[in-house]
C-alpha cells in the first residue's frame, strides 16, 4: 500500500493556520525573551545591592521580580508549550521532525525549565526572608539556568531554518543538526534582544517609582537605559552575522521585501537609540505610559514583522530544509533512513497515497472534480496562503488576480519543476494538476 | 484504521532510543503533572469555600491565603511539569498526538488563551483576597471554572487520541472533508474519576500542611488540630467517591480484573488506612505517589492494548540510536536537576520553617547545594560551546 504519514489537515478560513502559531509565537518571544533578559538583569542588581550594601536596590526588584514572575513566566511558560500545540495543529510533521530528531535536547531544556519554574517563586518571595548573599547565589543560578533554556532551544529554532551544513543528512545524529552555522550567531542575537528587553522592561518599573524616591527611579532609569542601548546594539551586530549564515533560499524571499525591511528596521534602531538615550539624559522625562508604549511598539512594530520574516525566509521548508510547508518530505536523510516523498506523488498523486483522504475522493471524476482540488489545494497549498476569494494571509487571490485554468495551471508546473526556489517542488499527476487548476480558476480571484 | 496507516504516521527519523524508556518517562512524567494539577484544583476549589469564612473564621484566615498561594504555585508547576509528558508521547504515540491535534485544531489554539486567561485571572484573584480578606470571590470563581475548561479541553485530546477507529469519521463524515478543528470527544465516568481525585489529594495535602505548621512557633494549636481534621475528612470522602468512579470506569472499559488495575485498587485501600488514621502524612504522600504512577500506568495500558491490538506496537518502532544527546539529557538531569531542585526544595523548607530571616550562608546544607549547583551550571555552560564549537569546526572545516 502507497501511502505517506501524512495527517488530517487543519485549515482556518480566510488565514489559514500559521498565523495562530504567529501570533502564539509573537507573545513567547516577547515574553520569553523578557524573562531570560530580567533574569541576567536580576543577577546584575543582586550582584550590585550586595556588593555597594545598597538595601533601596532590594524594593526595586522586588516591584521586578513581581512583573518578571507575572507577566514572563506566567506568558512565557504556558505561550512555550503553546507554540508546539498550535504547530502540531498547523504543522504536524514539522514539529514531529523536531521532536524526533532533538527530544533528548527538549528534555534536557525542561530540566532547567524545572529549576526555573521553582527557582522564580524562590527568587522573588524569598527576597526578604533569605540573607543577601544566599540570595545573591540563587540569583545567579537562576540567570544561568535562564541562558541554559536559549542554549537548548537555539539550535533546534536554527534547525527549522536549516541545519547549517551537510553533516546532518548524512550522519542524522543531534549535535550536527543542532549545531549548524548559524547556531552560534544566532544565540547572540537572541542574547542581545533579551538584555535590551531587560532594560526595556525595567524602565516601566523604574518610571513607576517615581512617587516613591525619585532619585532611585532616575538612577535606575539611567541604567536601564545603559542596558537597553548595549542590548540593542548587541542585536543589531550580530542581526548583520546572522543574516550571512542563511542559505540562498531564505535571501531570495528576503530580497523581495529587502528595501521595506531594511528602512523599518533603520526607523526602529533610531527611534529606540532614541528613546534610551533620553532614558540615559533626563530620566525624568520616562513615565510609565511612555515606556509601556514601547513594548508594544516593540511586539507590533518588531517582533510581529520579525516573526513573519523569519518564518517566509524558511519557505519552502518548516524544519531542516528536508519538509516542505505542506508536510510533504522533500528530499533523503539517509543519516536516518528518510526517503523523499516527492517521486511517489509525482506517480501516484497526493489524493492517492494520503491516508485521510476520502474514499469519494481518491479517484477524480467529473462529477467530483472540483471538490478534489478544493482538498488537494487544500493540501497543497493552505500552510501558506489563504483561499478565499476573500483570504488575508499571503491569499492567493493576490497571486492569481485575473487568471484563467491554463495560466494557473503553466504555474503550477512551473513550481512543479523546481522553478521558484521559495515554493516546494511538488509534482503532481496531470489529473491532479487539472484538478487543482480547475478548482483555482473557479474561485475567480 | 488499518494498521498499515498506523505505521505510515510514524515519524520516518525514527526515535533516538528504546521506546520502553520513553514509555517509562511518559507514565512517571504525567503522573508528577497530575498530581499538581489536582492539587491545583483542590486547593482552588478549597479557597473560594475560604473565601466565605474567612472574614470571621480564624483558622480559614490563615489556611485561604495559603491554599490560594498554594494553587498558585501548583499551577506554574503543573504548566512546566506537563511538558515532559507532552513530549515523550509525541514521541512514540506519534500518530496518535497529530492526528488528535489537527481534528481538535481550534481547541488547541482556544486551550492556550484559556490557560493564560485562567491563570492571570487566578492572580487578580490571589491579590484581591490579599488586599481584602472574602475578596476575590467572583474572579476566583470565574477562574476557577476557566482552569477546570483547560482540563476538560486536554481531556478531550486524551480522549480523542485512543479512537483511531473514530478518526476517519470525525476527519470525513459521510465522506465529506471537516478542516474546522472541532472534533470535541468527551468520556464522562473516566472524566469524573480524574476531577475526583482533587478531593483526596487536597485533603492529604491538609494533613502535610497541619504536620508541617506544628513545629511553627506562629501557629496555633487549634489551626493545627483543624487542617488535620478536614485533611482527614475530606481524604476519607474523596478516596471514596474517587474508588467508586474508578471501578466504574475499569468494568466499562473491562480491565478491573487486571493484575494493574487491582494493585491501584490495594493501592487506593491502603492510602483509605492511612488518610483514615493519619499517623504519618509524609508517609501517606509517599503512598500517594505510588498510586499516581499507577493511575499514570493504568492509563498507558489501555492505550497500549488498544493501539496493540490494531496492529501498532510502541515497541516495534525503528530505533536510530542517539548517544550524545541523551547522555546530556540523563547528565543534566540526574546532576543538575538533582542537585539544583534539592537545593531550591531544600531553602524553601527551611525558609518555611523559620520565623524571621533565613540565614543560608551559615546552613551548611543550603550554602553546599548552592555551590554545587553554580559550579555545575557553569561547567555545563563550558561543556555546551565546547562540544559545539567542536561539531562546527568537524563539519565546516
Amino acid at each position: 500500500m502507497d501511502i505517506i504519514g501524512q495527517f488530517p489537515l487543519f485549515y482556518f478560513p480566510e488565514y489559514g493556520s500559521a498565523w495562530m502559531m504567529g501570533i502564539t509565537g509573537t507573545i513567547h518571544i516577547l515574553a520569553s525573551h523578557t524573562s531570560v533578559g530580567a533574569a541576567m538583569l536580576f543577577a546584575f542588581l543582586a550582584y550590585k545591592a550586595y556588593k555597594e550594601n545598597r538595601t533601596d536596590l532590594y524594593p526595586y526588584m522586588k516591584k521586578y521580580g513581581m512583573f518578571l514572575l507575572i507577566f514572563s513566566y506566567v506568558i512565557g511558560s504556558i505561550t512555550g508549550p503553546g507554540i508546539w500545540y498550535t504547530a502540531t495543529a498547523a504543522s504536524p510533521r514539522g514539529i514531529s521532525a523536531l521532536i524526533h530528531n532533538f527530544v533528548w535536547v527538549w528534555a534536557t531544556e525542561w530540566v532547567f525549565f524545572v529549576y526555573e519554574v521553582i527557582g522564580v517563586f524562590a527568587l522573588v518571595y524569598f527576597i526578604d526572608k533569605i540573607d543577601k548573599k544566599t540570595h545573591l547565589k540563587l540569583t545567579f543560578t537562576f540567570a544561568l539556568a535562564s541562558v541554559g533554556t536559549l542554549a537548548l532551544i537555539i539550535g533546534i529554532i536554527s534547525f527549522m531554518m536549516w541545519p547549517g551544513t551537510e553533516g546532518y543528512y548524512a550522519t542524522g545524529s543531534a549535535s550536527d543538526a543542532f549545531f549548524g552555522v548559524n547556531t552560534f550567531p544566532h544565540m547572540f542575537l537572541r542574547i542581545g534582544f533579551m538584555i535590551m528587553m531587560s532594560g526595556v522592561i525595567g524602565l516601566v518599573i523604574s518610571s513607576a517609582m517615581k512617587k516613591e524616591n525619585e532619585a532611585l527611579s532616575n538612577e535606575l532609569s539611567r541604567k536601564m537605559g545603559f542596558v537597553s542601548l548595549i542590548g540593542g546594539f548587541v542585536t543589531m551586530f550580530f542581526f548583520m552575522w546572522y543574516m550571512g549564515t542563511l542559505p540562498e533560499n531564505a535571501h531570495a524571499v528576503f530580497n523581495v521585501t529587502k528595501e521595506s525591511i531594511i528602512q523599518n528596521r533603520i526607523i526602529l534602531a533610531i527611534v529606540f537609540s532614541l528613546y534610551f538615550i533620553l532614558a540615559i539624559v533626563r530620566p525624568k522625562t520616562i513615565n510609565t505610559v511612555l515606556a509601556s508604549s514601547m513594548i508594544v511598539v516593540i511586539l507590533l512594530a518588531g517582533l510581529w514583522p520579525g516573526e513573519k520574516l523569519r518564518e517566509s525566509m524558511r519557505k519552502p521548508y518548516v524544519a531542516g530544509q528536508y519538509i516542505y510547508s505542506n508536510q510533504i518530505i522533500s528530499r533523503d536523510v539517509p543519516g536516518k533512513g528518510i526517503k523523499s516523498e516527492l517521486p511517489i506523488i509525482a506517480e501516484k498523486g497526493l489524493l492517492q497515497v494520503n491516508p485521510f483522504v476520502p474514499e469519494n475522493l481518491k479517484v477524480i471524476t467529473a462529477s467530483n472534480k472540483l471538490e478534489a482540488g478544493k482538498l488537494l489545494a487544500r493540501m497543497s497549498c493552505s500552510n501558506c496562503h489563504s483561499l478565499e476569494t476573500t483570504g488575508k494571509f499571503r491569499p492567493l487571490k493576490d497571486r492569481l488576480a485575473g487568471m484563467d485554468k491554463n495560466g494557473i495551471k503553466s504555474i503550477l508546473y512551473a513550481i512543479g519543476a523546481g522553478g521558484m526556489n521559495y515554493m516546494p517542488a511538488l509534482k503532481l499527476p496531470e489529473h491532479e494538476y487539472d484538478a487543482l487548476a480547475e478548482y483555482l480558476a473557479s474561485q475567480k480571484y | 484504521m488499518d494498521a498499515s496507516v498506523l505505521l505510515a504516521l510514524r515519524d520516518p527519523a525514527g526515535i533516538p532510543f528504546y521506546p520502553v524508556v520513553f514509555q517509562a518517562l511518559y507514565i512517571l512524567t504525567w503522573a508528577l503533572h497530575a498530581a499538581f494539577v489536582l492539587l491545583a484544583l483542590g486547593s482552588m476549589g478549597l479557597s473560594l469555600y475560604g473565601t466565605l469564612k474567612q472574614k470571621h473564621d480564624q483558622n480559614w484566615k490563615t489556611l485561604t491565603p495559603h491554599l490560594i498561594q498554594t494553587g498558585k504555585i501548583s499551577v506554574s508547576l503543573l504548566i512546566v511539569l506537563g511538558v515532559a509528558p507532552l513530549l515523550f508521547t509525541q514521541v512514540i504515540y506519534d500518530p496518535n498526538w497529530y492526528t488528535t491535534n489537527t481534528l481538535s485544531g481550534m481547541w488547541v489554539f482556544i486551550f492556550i488563551y484559556v490557560l493564560i486567561v485562567g491563570y492571570m485571572m487566578y492572580y487578580w484573584y490571589f491579590y484581591a483576597n490579599k488586599a481584602k480578606a472574602g475578596g476575590g470571590k467572583l474572579i476566583g470563581i470565574i477562574s476557577f471554572a476557566v482552569l477546570v475548561f483547560a482540563g476538560i479541553l486536554m481531556h478531550n485530546f486524551a480522549v480523542t487520541s485512543i479512537m483511531p477507529n473514530e478518526w476517519m469519521n470525525m476527519y470525513a463524515p459521510n465522506g465529506v472533508v471537516d478542516n474546522s478543528g472541532w472534533t470535541f470527544n468527551v468520556d464522562i465516568i473516566r472524566l469524573v474519576f480524574m476531577v475526583s481525585l482533587t478531593v483526596p489529594v487536597v485533603g492529604i495535602f491538609l494533613q502535610n500542611y497541619s504536620r508541617f505548621i506544628s513545629t511553627r512557633e506562629d501557629s496555633t494549636k487549634e489551626l493545627v488540630d483543624y487542617t488535620a481534621s478536614l485533611g482527614t475528612k475530606l481524604g476519607t470522602i474523596g478516596l471514596l467517591i474517587s474508588a467508586v468512579a474508578f471501578v466504574v470506569w475499569m468494568m466499562r472499559v473491562g480491565y478491573l480484573m487486571h493484575p494493574v488495575i487491582i494493585a491501584t485498587i490495594v493501592g487506593v485501600l491502603v492510602l483509605l488506612f492511612m488518610v483514615m488514621t493519619n499517623k504519618n502524612s509524609y508517609v501517606t504522600t509517599g503512598v500517594l505517589v505510588v498510586v499516581a504512577l499507577l493511575i499514570s500506568g493504568v492509563r498507558e495500558l489501555i492505550r497500549f492494548d488498544l493501539m496493540a491490538e490494531l496492529g501498532y506496537s510502541i515497541y516495534d518502532y525503528p530505533v536510530n540510536l542517539e548517544i550524545p544527546s541523551i547522555t546530556m539529557f540523563l547528565l543534566t538531569f540526574l546532576i543538575l536537576g538533582g542537585v539544583g531542585v534539592a537545593y531550591l526544595l531544600t531553602m524553601s523548607w527551611k525558609v518555611g520553617k523559620t520565623k524571621g530571616v533565613f540565614d543560608g550562608s551559615q546552613d551548611k546544607a543550603v550554602n553546599k547545594l548552592g555551590n554545587y549547583t553554580l559550579a555545575i551550571m557553569g561547567l555545563w555552560m563550558a561543556t555546551f560551546f565546547g562540544w559545539g564549537m567542536t561539531i562546527l569546526f568537524k563539519n565546516i572545516l
